[in-house]
């Protein structure tokens, strides 16, 4: 067969354009296999975390029962918020809240939050007063401890 | 291939995108958050800081803890600006041998490019993790106004952080890009920017897929923020006034305050009132103070009226000096989240007698765009391909005139879906298939697009017959509509090639229709569906009576026949109470027979959808 130069021309265009839609195909393919990925990713950690917002929104409650009970002097009234209290925070227990560390413990910026610093006996860069307790939810930080640090 | 992200380098905050599928998405960072502080520290134990962790620790670390530094680079130090920035940043600066500005962060001095890589790095690592490759190509965005200098500042920034800039775009224009405006013919846009630290205001002119930035205005020292300390000031001397304390000493009750603020202005973009309350704020020798107020939109509104009104101003004069006229602006857009107050959508409204463009979140929109300008860059899929969506839903025609639909508005092309259907008569060998296009509940209000017939239907009774119809959509909008009877094998089809011919407006006026007839087509097609389920049962009734024989006493008999009669009697009617019934009691004796005689009833005998339908690519 004699192919004069139209022929490889064309030949070549539509080579060219197949592998132009072929790898394009292979592309929107690849795309959608890792779209389903991330979509199972993304739901894992939906339902992980699902509880975070609600938890987070939460905690400015238990700060307000905590210092009502560190301002207020013992009584029967006092006695009951108290069990209010550890019944909220052994509920939070339970789906994986875990207080963070910061007293005494080096500053640092992954758990905690400086909001001054301050003279103290205590060694200069580490924790010197807590001033509101920060949470992890099953190992990830939701509020960091808000702290003032040692001069 | 190695995805080319999107990043708006903002002066306070930073985000990345990317284009995914065709589609740009917001990449959370490690910390979970869509936005990351551009700021960078040096802790004191010589650790390297970036977003939010710097951020934590700069109240301890102001010397060593950089943010803003997008006011800084690319510029000369003996640049007004350079030298008012000065004043107030708490940061060391110096002016460099080659007379630009130099930074010092611990014992050592930084190139702001070094500063601002430092962030570009934190986004990248992130952005890496977050979609598990590499990343080696970034199209990033700086204001309208930033000179060449700027510019190549910024460009050097990312190289040093490891990416190859494949593009600087101005931030304005990549807000464009997001809403798909640079598709649009000889428009002039204005896009108008209230970030947390800076208020930008650009005229942009959009021809032959181009965007050029006509002009360019703002206040680089107004933005978000000072909504929020106006807030704060406000609520301070309210309290004092109110309790005679001053909690502006106290860091904890102001950082507790600043928060309360920050949401209660989130709230009045939504709500018109909002409490704002913290129990245990402060205490003094007589005990505990708390701290309750209600703050109210209008309030809000009047604390901050002068910036918004500032921001119009500066607005107007940009357009102005664009050479444009106001009515000559065809669209608005808005960026950066203090557009969400009702207050400043309103007042941008006002000025051009315009809705805005809004859609997009504010706070993601120029990252969204540079993500978009990457996927161009990367001849992304959606440049060769572009695929289609079917305007209009479709669908048959099933018994009482009802919509059928198969295939959805909006549905991505190509595609197909099928569905199985019965038929409504003892011994019907012909199904008529009535293929329509439209929004509305009966077949009557939506457009004809074909009529066929299948016949050959082995006699059988009603709702026994399988036909399977099948919708198939190609990529050019071609419909082939098939119907097969299972039972014989024997089908029929129809091409249509004219079901996305309708004009756009046509399409939106049977769109429009729609909603507005929803509420009195839903109760026509419930009256079908009653009807048909009746006509059914009574069906049903008959045949159980038939097939009953001795087994059934003429008691139960009887009684059935007169529930049979009282349903055809009203089932006619518009009276959907007496109708539910009917059906109701007919049905309850009708059971009756079912448990006597079992295998009498076969599931739906409804010549509507019998089957699950079945969907797929081709």
């Amino acid at each position: 067969m004699n192919m004069n130069e139209d022929n490889i021309k064309e030949l070549e265009q539509i080579k060219q354009e197949r592998e132009e839609y072929l790898n394009g195909w292979k592309r929107a393919k690849a795309d959608f296999v890792n779209y389903q990925k991330d979509e199972a990713k993304r739901r894992e950690e939906l339902v992980k975390f699902s509880n975070e917002y609600l938890i987070r929104d939460l905690l400015p409650i238990v700060d307000s029962l905590e210092m009502y009970l560190a301002m207020t002097a013992d009584s029967k009234e006092k006695k009951g918020v108290e069990m209010i209290y550890a019944q909220l925070v052994g509920e939070l227990t339970k789906q994986g809240m875990e207080p963070i560390k910061a007293l005494g413990e080096l500053f640092d910026p992954a758990l905690h939050e400086a909001l001054g610093e301050m003279e103290a006996e205590q060694p200069s860069g580490t924790v010197a007063a807590e001033l509101e307790r920060g949470w992890k939810l099953n190992g990830k930080v939701i509020r960091p401890t808000r702290v003032k640090v040692a001069k | 291939m190695a995805k080319i992200i999107g990043i708006d380098l903002g002066t306070t905050n930073s985000a990345v995108a990317v284009v995914e599928g065709g589609e740009p998405r917001v990449l959370e960072n490690a910390e979970g958050n869509r936005t990351t502080p551009s700021i960078v520290g040096l802790s004191k134990s010589n650790e390297r800081l970036a977003g939010l962790l710097a951020k934590r620790q700069a109240v301890t670390n102001p010397q060593n803890t950089i943010f803003s530094v997008k006011r800084l680079i690319g510029r000369k130090y003996s640049d007004k600006d350079v030298q008012n920035d000065k004043k107030w940043l708490p940061y060391e600066l110096k002016e460099s041998a080659s007379g630009g500005v130099e930074i010092k962060m611990a014992d050592r001095w930084y190139t702001p490019e070094e500063i601002s890589a430092m962030v570009l790095t934190k986004l990248k690592t992130d952005a890496e993790a977050k979609l598990g490759e590499k990343i080696e190509e970034a199209v990033i965005t700086v204001p309208a106004y930033f000179d060449d200098s700027q510019r190549q500042a910024t460009k050097n920034a990312g190289e040093i952080a490891g990416l190859k800039v494949r593009r600087i775009i101005n931030e304005p224009t990549a807000a464009a890009l997001a809403y798909g405006l640079n598709k649009q013919k000889d428009e002039q846009i204005v896009v108008y920017d209230f970030g947390g630290g800076t208020f930008d205001i650009s005229v942009l002119e959009v021809s032959n897929d181009t965007i050029e930035v006509k002009s360019t205005g703002g206040d680089t020292h107004l933005g978000g923020d000072d909504f929020d300390k106006r807030i704060n000031e406000y609520l301070v001397t309210e309290y004092k006034k109110q309790e005679g304390i001053d909690i502006s000493k106290d860091p904890l009750a102001l950082q507790r305050l600043k928060e309360a603020a920050e949401r209660a202005k989130h709230e009045l973009s939504t709500s018109l009132e909002t409490e704002i309350n913290l129990p245990y704020i402060s205490s003094d020798s007589a005990g505990p103070k708390h701290f309750l107020m209600k703050l109210s939109r209008a309030k809000l509104e009047e604390l901050v009226k002068d910036y918004i009104e500032h921001s119009i101003e500066l607005t107007l004069k940009t357009v102005k000096e664009a050479g444009f006229k106001l009515n000559e602006i065809d669209e608005i857009v808005l960026v950066g989240g203090q557009t969400r107050m009702p207050a400043i959508q309103e007042a941008v409204k006002k000025a051009f007698g315009k809705e805005p463009h809004k859609g997009i979140n504010p706070d993601e929109v120029v990252a969204i765009g540079a993500a978009v300008q990457g996927g161009i860059l990367q001849g992304d899929v959606k440049d060769v391909l572009l695929l289609d969506v079917t305007p209009l839903s479709l669908g048959i025609e099933t018994l009482g005139g009802v919509f059928t639909r198969l295939v959805d508005k909006n549905t991505t092309v190509p595609t197909a879906k099928s569905q199985v259907f019965s038929t409504a008569a003892d011994n019907q060998t012909s199904v008529e298939i009535h293929v329509l296009q439209g929004e509305r509940q009966m077949a009557s209000d939506n457009k004809t697009l074909a009529k066929f017939i299948l016949d050959g239907i082995p006699p059988s009774p009603r709702g026994m017959p399988q036909v399977e119809v099948t919708f198939d959509i190609d990529a050019n909008g071609i419909v082939n509509v098939s119907a097969k009877d299972k039972a014989s094998g024997k089908s029929q089809s129809v091409h249509i090639e004219a079901s996305t011919s309708l004009s756009k407006d046509e399409v939106e006026r049977l769109k429009k229709e729609a909603a507005l007839h929803e509420t009195e087509d839903k109760k026509k097609r419930e009256i079908v569906e009653l009807r048909n389920n009746a006509e059914s049962l009574v069906y049903l009734g008959e045949k159980s009576l038939r097939e009953a024989g001795e087994k059934v006493s003429a008691e139960i008999k009887e009684v059935i026949q007169k529930k049979i009669d009282a349903l055809k009697a009203v089932k006619d009617s518009n009276d959907t109470e007496a109708i539910k019934r009917a059906t109701e009691e007919l049905s309850q004796e009708v059971q009756k027979i079912g448990q006597a005689m079992h295998g009498s009833s076969q599931g739906p005998a409804q010549p509507g959808p019998t089957a699950s339908s079945t969907d797929g690519d081709k």
